[in-house]
């Protein structure tokens, strides 16, 4: 009987072991695309391949745009609790191989929601952590911390210019911002019915030209001072980030 | 019943036969993200044992005198002490070898245009490189099945059932566990990180300027204003690289498609990534010249002279290479700092050097 007890035990656990995942989405869930695209002035943003017009006759070519993204999150309509997508994302456009649109995909309770949110930035609590207690994939551990004692850079533009209109970009425009004086909460208001069985995407479009202050209230990149800003000069890295922070748009 | 009852014992106790290869946990310090490895080639101590003895073995190249251990010599970092690798027959390569200090650590691509996308795949790319080991995988397979000691000790590390199951692969997976237990984690700059040693003062200017800690003007430190060196962006602690590609600004160029050493780009085939190297970590960086992609600058001073410049131009090159406006003690404290990064018991590590000269 003992025997018999191990064999029963041996097989339940075979049959366990073997049986498929169960599906994970369930009838009140949807798959959500989320899009994050860049642009500058309207435009695509493309990686070192396009030049753009910058009001004042200049013209920028662009290596770098990235930004973090804390707690994302959907606004239900009925004002519940919201649904968190993700703790923290970096949204980086880097390549002349690749497109201005980061992906990502979140299942979520189908229903109402009217706003997307999420912080711009590092939020305090994780910006406070040490990059070395995440896994060595995290978007925290992208490199992106100031030095081994100050934590992350919120957002960088790297870009050329060429500020005399002969066609060579020797000026580096290098404006990189964080710190949790700068965190800020953006929120998109929009309606949306995500119903099972149809597509969900959402698109948060990012205007580097409109954190620029756009046509009419222009960053001056021909003033040196403006166009390296790293850790010390921060309140004038404020207000790139703060128009940065304001200027995100929500589309379907 | 009782036969239902035999196949039970039968398969639990054939499970317990052959426990496979001995798992290992490479000792990784607390300072560091751990290590990914792939769920295909985990640690074990045979295949660490294997991998060791092929790094050094020159079995693997086409003639039998070439190793990996050739261009990666443990007493220099794992690099080779010359401006290009020099391979089978002196035949000079391209690309200057790199350091391997925590080459485990860095989990996004390998080789300086970023070619191999992680280790065991890198492992594979020098053996059958005519400029390095000259080698045909077919040779090297044959030779390492027909080997008295590496037949048993694939079949030992990869739980093969036969040699003919032997193939590159294994070779691949191999050499990545022993490069990744290269581990460099006991610098001044470790022991300065961790409270247990303190900087000269030249190596604190140093590792101030590298760290960018005059771009805090609000706050005047001891050193007083000083100028950013703006190394940190791309050489970023602990592993002092963020694993990307840039043009450091080595070469003018005014039309991008005309790089002659594409780099990057030649991996791509976007134009815009020609000229664009991997940022090379700095650990041990004092025993890895020549440096650059190409080895030309023979020492540390010449690099950062070449940084303080500026670069030369190409629209592509980095935005964060600019002139830095050194002054020579400032020079010297930036060299200073980055001999700080000599670990002396990472290269005396008997661990890392061939079984024979343990």
């Amino acid at each position: 009987m003992k025997y018999l007890s191990a064999a029963f035990l041996l097989l339940a656990l075979l049959f366990v072991s073997c049986e498929d995942d169960e599906d994970p989405f369930t009838d009140g869930e949807v798959e959500l695309q989320m899009n994050f695209t860049g642009d500058f002035d309207g435009r695509d943003l493309m990686v070192q391949s396009e030049a753009y017009a910058y009001p004042g006759g200049g013209q920028l070519k662009f290596q770098l745009f990235q930004y973090y993204v804390s707690d994302l999150q959907l606004v239900p309509a009925d004002g519940g609790d919201p649904v968190i997508l993700s703790e923290i994302e970096l949204i980086r456009y880097a390549s002349a191989t690749e497109d201005n649109v980061e992906s990502r995909t979140f299942t979520v309770p189908s229903g109402d929601y009217s706003a997307v949110r999420f912080g711009l930035g590092v939020k305090p609590a994780l910006n406070n952590t040490d990059p070395n207690n995440f896994s060595a994939n995290d978007p925290l551990n992208e490199n992106e911390f100031w030095n081994a004692n100050a934590r992350y850079v919120f957002a960088k533009i790297e870009a050329n210019a060429d500020l005399e209109g002969d066609d060579i970009f020797d000026a580096p425009v290098t404006i990189h911002m964080g710190s949790d004086a700068l965190y800020r909460t953006v929120t998109l208001s929009q309606d949306v019915s995500f119903r099972p069985g149809t597509d969900a995407e959402l698109t948060v479009v990012a205007d580097i030209f409109q954190a620029f202050g756009g046509n009419s209230d222009t960053y001056d990149l021909t003033v040196p001072a403006n166009r390296r800003v790293h850790g010390g000069n921060q309140n004038v890295a404020a207000g790139v980030f703060n128009r940065l922070a304001e200027q995100f748009k929500l589309t379907r | 019943m009782r036969t239902l009852l035999g196949f039970c014992l039968l398969w639990t106790a054939l499970g317990c036969t052959d426990p496979g290869p001995e798992r290992l946990a490479l000792a990784e310090p607390a300072a560091f993200a751990s290590m990914i490895l792939p769920d295909d080639n985990p640690t074990t101590k045979e295949g660490l044992a294997l991998g060791r003895r092929l790094f050094f073995d020159p079995i693997l190249s086409a003639d039998s005198t070439v190793s990996c251990g050739t261009c990666h010599e443990p007493a220099r970092a794992f690099a080779d002490g010359k401006s290009l690798s020099v391979g089978l027959g002196g035949r000079t390569g391209r690309r200057n070898s790199p350091g391997l200090a925590n080459v485990g650590y860095l989990h996004q691509t390998l080789f300086w245009d970023g070619r191999a996308a992680d280790l065991e795949s890198q492992a594979l790319h020098p053996i059958a490189d005519q400029h390095e080991m000259g080698g045909s995988w077919p040779a090297v397979i044959s030779k390492l099945r027909r080997h008295p000691a590496y037949g048993p000790a694939f079949l030992d590390a990869f739980a093969l059932d036969e040699l003919r199951q032997l193939n590159p692969d294994h070779v691949g997976k191999a050499l990545a566990q022993f490069q990744r237990s290269l581990i460099s984690a006991d610098s001044k700059y470790d022991r300065v990180v961790r409270g247990d040693a303190a900087y000269t003062e030249s190596e604190a200017l140093g590792a101030a300027i590298f760290f960018d800690l005059g771009d805090q003007p609000e706050e005047i430190k001891w050193f007083g204003r000083i100028p950013t060196g703006e190394c940190a962006h791309c050489h970023t602690a602990p592993h002092f690289t963020n694993q990307r590609f840039f043009n450091n600004g080595l070469d003018e160029q005014l039309d991008v498609a005309a790089f002659r050493d594409k780099g990057r780009g030649a991996v791509t085939g976007s134009k815009y990534d020609n000229g664009l190297f991997k940022v090379p970590g700095l650990r041990n960086v004092a025993l890895t010249g020549p440096y650059m992609h190409d080895g030309r600058m023979a020492t540390l001073a010449a690099v950062v002279d070449h940084y303080d410049r500026g670069g030369h131009y190409a629209e592509n090159r980095s935005a964060n290479v600019m002139p830095l406006l050194l002054t020579g003690r400032q020079k010297t404290a930036l060299v200073d700092f980055l001999h700080t990064l000599t670990d002396t018991s990472f290269v005396n590590n008997p661990d890392h050097r061939p079984l024979n000269s343990k």
